[in-house]
């Protein structure tokens, strides 16, 4: 569907099918600028002397921004959270860590100093998740730039060039050169150029040039930009060999090269300085006090007036009444917990699948990147591994974490291995793109989250079909899960968003929650 | 040439890699096996969520002989078993000591029927039950004697994907598991999907939910 109206849009752009072509009316564009850059407002009341009591159940994100807000406005509130600590998948991974996979439970052996660490779950914030950013003001979480693309790094396809590794500038900058020279011709030729004046053809023309490099005649015949064969300093640069279209046309791969940088991952992005965990350290560091740990949850009972729920710690079974509870255990796992949720509210929790997130890191024993030119971002390979990401911290430390597999689609390829099996298979892609690789890495570590205890999974999956979007079944389980049962009992987490796998979405998960039980409490006083 | 090198060294390294990896293994705090619950749902009552069966119930002989399973292999090995195939790892790391404080731990939890989620045609179901009666007992009541477990009460999704998986080879194929092997034969009786969750929808009949 995308696809048909986006080739539509390039021929129309091209004045193929004749007439004039929305696209290039001027102004169509204005009045579509996004509102300003504020974080969102939560305009909630004080408690009052009665129904104080919230409950909240998952450490996750959401679960931690409802206890902060609400204990705030004098609330009592009591946090619920299965395993050894809060954060759910913020997780980062130090010295002396245990990585709790059931199944393959492993301890983190990375040297213990500040910089070697991993983020295993969340590891980049857009600037423009405003609401994630403010409270890492907020709370003080100190943030650092983090390096996505990065043109020095490599991409590698055993169907390409022999399998041998090139620089993402290279790739790219070819790449857009042959694009670049089509779209030129294309422009060149009198009754496609019709829609155009003669000065907007000419402007257009001007940026395909400056896009591809195009030499005068627009062909293009290699650019500079792919970086020196030779010199460049204090002798002439000489100009690297090109690389054939046909060659390039060879991996998949270029898609991603293409698009790393847009979208979610558009933006700057940034990353807390020292793990992604400080942002929990930082809501832990107000509200850890109202945490119970090893406390898993078994039932949840809403009642009239309130919530009646149990949970497991210690071997003991313990009950917690409150009047209010925010809920961010997983779907999958809420369908285990007993509960009297009303039939249809069950069927859209069953509904939504699980993702299959993988990740894999190692300790390099030095910055063998660094000797390469490369500083932060990303390595690509047409393997199962996919991803090496340098990190964007430490630099010209000795040693750093590299991630050394990154599976964000799938992940279900590595989670049925061994732990052996998925290191052995880790090592001899990486192999690929850096000579060597088994020697310069050590002390891996595995994070399968569709095994991660008390998580079973990555983010939801609300649509069965990618390409057609949302359904109106899914559309209906979804305001289903959105409405809270009784008014007592709110869903929250990413997982209640039209856009899973953010932090900023659990957050704004947990503003929906808030601000629907702001309107349901008795108003206090003004 | 070079990537065969390569490759050679891949091996070697890895092999040293993987000694330091065993060190890291070691358990640095005391814990439990007692995992289930994450799974299986609260008191192992079972959870479609995940397609993780109930436990709750089921017999004591059965669990420790389907456990031992899981750990040599026995069961979920082949890849298309997918929920078998998740369950096994968990196992391959269980000492006796801890299938026998699995199983004490399930002793503590109710019974309670699991849900009906499956529809079928019952008649047509109780025809083909007559076979299953002989091992399982004419109510699904389960036989130690025969080594059959109860199904009466279970999670009716999770006996359909065992079905399915006894009828697509996906689960009794080892040499070993002789049980699983009969059921193999035995699955093929009900034809296809239909008849699976024909009878599986008459084994429905005999919990009282
Ligand atoms: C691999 C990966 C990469 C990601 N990358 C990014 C990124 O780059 N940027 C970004 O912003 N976001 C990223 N995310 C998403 C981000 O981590 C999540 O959106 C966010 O952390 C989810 O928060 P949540 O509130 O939904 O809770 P969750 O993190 O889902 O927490 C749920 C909590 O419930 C607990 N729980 C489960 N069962 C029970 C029970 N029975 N009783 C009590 N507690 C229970 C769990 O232990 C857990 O703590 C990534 C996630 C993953 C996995």
């Amino acid at each position: 569907m995308t696809d048909y109206v986006s080739r539509r849009e390039f021929l129309t752009l091209l004045g193929v099918s004749g007439g004039t072509a929305a696209a290039i009316l001027a102004g169509t564009a204005l009045g579509l600028l996004p509102g300003g850059a504020a974080a969102a407002t939560l305009d909630l009341q004080m408690a009052g002397t009665e129904q104080r009591r919230i409950a909240i159940l998952g450490g996750g994100l959401s679960g931690l921004t409802v206890a902060y807000e609400l204990s705030k406005r004098g609330y009592d509130c009591t946090i619920l959270e299965a395993s050894h600590r809060c954060g759910g998948r913020i997780f980062t991974v130090r010295n002396g860590d245990l990585i709790d996979e059931i199944g393959n439970r492993q301890y983190c052996d990375f040297d213990d100093e500040p910089h070697m660490y991993f983020n295993a779950g969340a590891a980049r914030i857009p600037s423009t998740h405003r609401n994630i950013l403010a409270y890492c003001k907020k709370l003080n979480v100190e943030l650092e730039i983090f390096v996505n693309e990065n043109k020095t790094s490599y991409v590698q396809d055993k169907s390409m060039l022999g399998g041998q590794r090139i620089r993402n500038i290279e790739y790219t900058t070819h790449m857009k050169g042959f694009m670049a020279e089509l779209m030129a011709k294309a422009l060149d030729q009198e009754d496609l150029n019709a829609p155009f004046s003669e000065s907007e053809a000419e402007t257009l023309l001007g940026m395909i040039r400056s896009f591809g490099d195009l030499s005068e005649d627009d062909l293009y015949r290699g650019s500079l930009r792919a970086g020196y064969a030779t010199g460049g300093f204090l002798e002439h640069g000489v100009q690297k060999e090109i690389i054939a279209f046909r060659d390039l046309l060879k991996t998949p791969l270029g898609r991603v090269l293409i698009s790393a940088n847009e979208g979610d991952t558009g933006p700057m992005l940034l990353q807390p300085k020292g793990g992604m965990d400080k942002i929990v350290e930082g809501f832990l560091a107000q509200v850890g006090d109202k945490v119970k740990y090893r406390a898993m949850v078994a039932s949840v009972k809403v009642g009239e007036n309130g919530v009646d729920i149990t949970y497991d710690q210690d071997g003991v079974r313990h009950p917690l009444q409150a009047d209010y509870c925010f809920n961010c255990i997983p779907t999958h796992l809420i369908t285990g917990i007993n509960n009297n949720f009303p039939a249809e509210y069950v069927s859209a929790l069953k509904y939504v699948r699980r993702g299959e997130a993988y990740k894999a890191a190692f300790q390099a024993k030095r910055r063998f990147w660094e000797e390469e030119d490369i500083y932060g971002g990303i390595s690509w390979m047409n393997t199962p591994s996919l991803q090496i990401w340098y990190p964007s911290h430490g630099i010209h430390q000795d040693k750093g974490v590299v991630l050394g597999a990154y599976d964000y689609g799938g992940g279900m390829y590595h989670t049925r291995m061994t732990q052996q099996q998925r290191i052995e298979a880790h090592l001899s892609d990486g192999e690929k793109l850096h000579p060597g690789y088994g020697q310069l890495v050590e002390k891996p570590i595995t994070v399968a989250w569709h095994r991660m205890n008390h998580m079973l999974g990555c983010s939801a999956r609300w649509r069965r079909s990618f390409s057609r979007g949302w359904s109106y079944e899914e559309e209906t389980h979804y305001k289903t899960l959105q409405q809270p049962v009784n008014g007592r009992h709110y869903l929250i987490g990413d997982q209640m968003t039209m856009h899973s796998a953010w932090q900023e979405s659990a957050i704004l998960s947990a503003y929906w929650a808030m601000a629907d039980f702001n309107q349901r409490i008795p108003v206090t006083q003004a | 040439m070079r990537s065969l090198k390569g490759s050679f060294l891949t091996v070697v390294l890895l092999t040293c890699l993987l000694a330091s990896i065993n060190a890291v293994c070691q358990e640095l705090e005391p814990f439990n096996d007692r995992y289930c619950t994450t799974c299986h749902g609260a008191d192992g009552r079972g959870n479609e969520g995940v397609q993780a069966p109930r436990l709750a119930g089921m017999e004591d002989w059965y669990l420790i002989r389907q456990l031992e399973n899981f750990r040599a292999g026995i069961r979920g090995m082949h890849p298309q078993d997918i929920e078998g195939a998740a369950m096994q790892p968990m196992a391959a790391k269980l000492s006796d000591a801890s299938i026998a404080d699995i199983v004490e731990w399930a002793d503590s939890w109710p019974a309670e029927p699991a849900g009906i989620t499956v529809q079928g045609d019952v008649v047509r179901g109780e025809k083909f039950y007559a076979v299953c009666a002989t091992c399982h007992g004419v109510h699904a009541e389960g036989s130690e004697t025969l080594g059959a477990p109860a199904m009466a009460g279970q999670n009716d999704w999770y006996l359909v994907t065992q079905l399915k998986n006894f009828m697509a080879d996906y689960r009794g194929n080892h040499r070993d598991d002789s049980y699983g092997q009969q059921m193999r034969s035995m699955a093929r009786t009900l034809g296809d999907e239909v008849g699976i969750r024909d009878v599986v929808s008459y084994i429905n009949t005999f919990a009282e939910r």
